[in-house]
């Protein structure tokens, strides 16, 4: 029968255990998919266009084709097509070497018609703009309007008046997008795939292939990051499944460059915000009006949710996507909720500046009193607090006079990271006492076949290292996509019923031939051991052994009440910031986090610090910078793509809220929480610090030195 | 950063840089801090009578203490041959311009980027990869593992061996000493408490 709790007691859930796969990452001898080398694999490279905005007026193969090495190519855009951003792509060759690949991509004559290009969003709002897309590049959203702002901003205490910008980030997942495809046969491809979801990959493999995708196989036994930006087989996958076709099934590997990767790979759109709020003098935020705008390149996508976490009775918003010749946006860890996060928690720290209140004050109290999460935000403020010392450290905005000052900001962030419930794991006992679990889910970093092994080996008395946790297998049962935050709470609970039907079906069916035949419910599994009426009775092992030819399988489905969602979250920073050079040192960053319950406390507390550092590079390093003459990113690399090295990285303290009652709720995902409050909480560290606003994101030299100049204090 | 070019700077740069051409050579050169002198040599070796060499040669390396031989082009970089040529996957190509470090593997005892560096460059050289690393109770790896120093895993490879590289060199090393030591690595899943913790913990563990 599925469970609808997890044990009171565990030994091994809500622990801290090394991830199973961590020894091969470790040693190299993890085979990533870019590893990967099937017999007689051919390169492929893709052509991709160095204008952001241009009609194909010619496209020549013939010196390519005639080339040393190349064994076949194919075009996506051809004459008549129009390229939209610099990197959108054009052709890929497959040759025998990735060398002689890259002179045919070399070799292949383009003709363009160049046209005017818009690549920022000041070129693309300004009057009179090229058209990125038919109909206009600014497409304004559905007013929101909640009561009566006007009335509200009319009877305040006081009100900021302000505008506040954070710009396109990229993902750079270091194993760029891509995968190698092979025909096995007139009717099969096996493709091995660097994404967030085996399953999707191999319908997108299936469909634009036309065969069953039951004729797919989509492996990805481990993957080199993702954040968002790998749901799909994307045109390169396909194009290596078409290419592999054309040269009779030989494998064809189809990796970005890590230039391309920057420029297609997908972003985080950017985000602007106009924005007004007005409070009371003790506190209570009585009115926002904000219009907001942002761009995910040649796609929409820049929504981001804004008020967010504080309850305003009363607010208008307008928010508009501004297209661009720019990559398109994908989904980034948190997808709108750091830029939210940005805009929100910038405005009510100026409020309170301006009120004179306390920024901590203020948050306790806009809380939403009917949310559940208010209690949780209390709790976790409280804690934070106390851990960055905001009693003893906290100067009131612009009171520091020194060159050298320091600041304290801290933001609140929110999360859903619930689970899907139609998804399945099975569990497999042998005689030979191999405990294999299966599932179409896949590991981006996070841990899933870790976690997975873990309950298992709580079921049945064993080590997690005893478990054989196979996922990354699109024809495995049906897992969920790396995405969301929903892996853990997607996949934990069909494990859990899959395992615990799976030992209840061994009790029963050994039971009989157990000394004194004893009945199936009078027996137990701990430390390797079967145990009869609580008595140790023989190993696991031997246990097993008595199924006899045929294997014990169970497929595991969801059931209520292991999983929930909605989690909140607080960071608070500690910065020192250096008036004269405008550099901004990170002294220290406390993240207080609740998740229900936490499976591995090891690999949780890593995604945690990793969420809290991919917003430190947020708040402190990243930028795509576009040059609006050429329209072309030129920073696509990661020198001057900037992110964070070892030296960059503060003490960070990272507290698990989890009072029983969290645990309770059951499993709850964490991939997303944590990284959305950090960039805030450094903006208002050093505004803090300072005595000004920083307005633009990230936290350079020279945004600093601007908003010092600006106000006139530099 | 690291000194990655400095194996390069050995009695047979010259062989080398006849080998190869000087246009790679140049390419190859420009990753240190050394960059105006390298430049000023190479262009007057481009003035005297220097053979260029195109197509493919067969090389042999010596990888892990094995002798590998494969046929590369002169501007092969040594990760290109290791990952495609040789199935030495360990060293993982991510920025492929010597900003990363995820492609760091010894050569001589020395770390170095090996997507910047070609591989007609490493002959007659011991080229180690994380692959020959002790794994035991007392590794780096080890120390990875325990502290969850990973999670992707694809920046892993450069960092474990710029750690074995550090210790190598100072098996004493402060945090400053650890933080600076690998700072010529970026992670983006944000490992790097755990990096620097394993890095003091397998200072510890190999001494003890």
């Amino acid at each position: 029968m599925a469970a609808n709790s997890w044990p009171e007691q565990t030994k091994l859930i809500n622990t801290r255990i090394p991830r199973l796969d961590g020894i091969a990452k470790a040693s190299g001898k993890a085979k990533y998919p870019s590893d990967e080398r099937p017999d007689g694999m051919l390169f492929g490279v893709v052509l991709y266009s160095l204008h952001p905005h241009a009609r194909i007026k010619s496209l020549d193969t013939t010196v390519a084709e005639k080339m040393a090495g190349v064994k076949a190519i194919e075009v996506i855009a051809g004459p008549g097509k129009i390229v939209r951003y610099h990197g959108d792509d054009i052709a890929i060759v497959a040759a025998e070497t990735e060398e002689q690949a890259r002179d045919a991509v070399r070799a292949i004559k383009v003709e363009y018609e160049i046209l005017p290009h818009a690549a920022t969003e000041l070129q693309a709002m300004a009057a009179n703009a090229p058209e990125v897309v038919k109909g206009g590049n600014v497409r304004k959203g559905r007013a929101q309007i909640t009561g009566k702002p006007d009335d509200a901003f009319a009877k305040a205490d006081g009100m900021i008046e302000a505008a506040y910008s954070v710009p396109v980030v990229t993902h750079v997942c270091l194993e760029t997008h891509g995968l190698t495809a092979r025909w096995d046969d007139k009717n099969h491809i096996t493709a091995w795939a660097s994404t967030q979801a085996v399953t999707a990959t191999a319908n997108e493999l299936a469909e634009s292939n036309e065969i069953p995708v039951s004729n797919v196989t989509v492996l990805t036994e481990v993957m080199g990051g993702g954040f968002g930006s790998k749901f799909g087989a994307d045109i390169w996958g396909t194009s290596a499944a078409r290419l592999s076709k054309k040269v009779n099934g030989r494998p064809v590997k189809i990796f970005l460059d890590r230039i391309q990767e920057h420029l297609a790979g997908g972003n985080r759109p950017s985000a602007s915000a106009k924005i007004k709020l007005a409070g009371t003098k003790d506190g209570k935020i009585t009115a926002m009006v904000a219009q907001t705008h942002g761009t995910g390149g040649v796609a929409r996508g820049a929504q981001f949710p804004l008020p967010y976490v504080y309850s305003i009775a009363n607010f208008s918003r307008e928010h508009s996507d501004v297209f661009v010749n720019g990559g398109n946006a994908r989904a980034m860890r948190a997808p709108g909720h750091p830029e939210g996060c940005i805009i929100m928690e910038s405005a009510i720290d100026d409020l309170a500046a301006k009120l004179g209140l306390d920024p901590v004050e203020i948050r306790k109290a806009n809380l939403a009193p009917a949310d559940f999460r208010t209690k949780i935000y209390l709790d976790e403020i409280a804690i934070g607090a106390e851990l960055i010392g905001w009693k003893q450290n906290f100067k009131p905005r612009g009171t520091q006079k020194g060159i050298m000052r320091r600041g304290l900001g801290l933001a609140l962030h929110q999360w859903g990271g619930g689970g899907a419930n139609d998804k399945q794991v099975s569990c497999t006992i042998s005689s030979d006492s191999t405990i294999e679990l299966k599932s179409a889910t896949q590991d981006i970093g996070t841990g899933i076949r870790t976690v997975l092994a873990i309950i298992a080996a709580e079921v049945f008395g064993l080590k997690p290292t005893d478990i054989k946790s196979n996922i990354g297998n699109s024809t495995f049962p049906p897992g969920q996509s790396s995405g969301g935050s929903t892996t853990t709470p997607s996949m934990s609970p069909p494990c859990y019923n899959a395992c615990l039907e799976a030992r209840d079906e061994l009790f029963k069916k050994i039971a009989p031939s157990l000394p004194g035949s004893p009945s199936a419910t009078d027996l137990s599994l701990a430390d390797g051991q079967l145990l009869i009426k609580g008595q140790p009775a023989m190993s696991f092992k031997d246990a097993c052994r008595k199924i006899g030819m045929n294997s014990i399988s169970t497929l595991g489905k969801s059931s209520p009440g292991l999983a929930s969602n909605g989690v909140g979250g607080v960071q608070f920073v500690d910065v020192t910031v250096d008036t004269e050079t405008g550099v901004v040192k990170l002294n220290k960053i406390v993240a207080v986090q609740d998740s229900g319950l936490i499976i591995d406390k090891l690999t949780w507390e890593s995604q945690v610090l990793g969420g809290v550092i991919g917003g430190l590079n947020y708040g402190m390093f990243e930028e795509r910078i576009v040059d609006p003459t050429s329209g072309r990113m030129l920073n696509p690399d990661m020198e001057l793509y900037q992110l964070a090295g070892a030296s960059d990285i503060p003490e960070i303290i990272v507290h698990a809220y989890e009072p029983a009652d969290q645990k309770k709720r059951g499993v709850i995902g964490i991939g997303e929480p944590p990284t959305i409050g950090t960039a805030a909480a450094i903006g208002n560290a050093v505004s803090n610090a300072i005595g000004v606003r920083v307005t633009h994101w990230p936290m350079t030299p020279m945004n600093v030195l601007n908003a010092l100049a600006q106000e006139g204090k530099a | 950063m690291r000194d990655n070019a400095s194996s390069l700077n050995s009695s047979n740069r010259r062989d080398f840089l006849r080998g190869s051409g000087v246009a790679a050579a140049t390419a190859v050169l420009t990753q240190t801090a050394q960059v105006g002198m390298d430049e000023a040599s190479a262009e007057a070796l481009a003035a005297q009578d220097v053979a260029v060499q195109s197509g493919s040669m067969k090389i042999t390396l010596q990888v892990n203490g094995q002798s590998m031989t494969s046929e590369v082009e002169p501007r092969s970089t040594l990760l290109d041959v290791l990952r495609h040529r040789l199935d030495v996957t360990g060293p993982k190509r991510v920025c492929d311009r010597s900003s990363c470090g995820a492609c760091t593997i010894l050569i001589n005892g020395q770390s170095v980027y090996s997507c910047t560096t070609l591989a007609v460059a490493a002959q007659g050289k011991e080229i180690r990869t994380l692959e020959s690393f002790d794994t035991g109770p007392k590794s780096v790896a080890h120390a990875f593992h325990q502290n969850d120093g990973l999670m992707c895993g694809y920046c892993t490879p450069g960092f474990v061996t710029a750690c074995q590289a550090l210790l190598e060199k100072n098996p004493n090393p402060t945090l400053e000493e650890v933080k600076k030591g690998l700072d010529g690595n970026i992670c983006r899943c944000g490992t790097y408490v755990g990096v620097i913790q394993a890095a003091l913990d397998a200072a510890k563990a190999i001494k003890v």
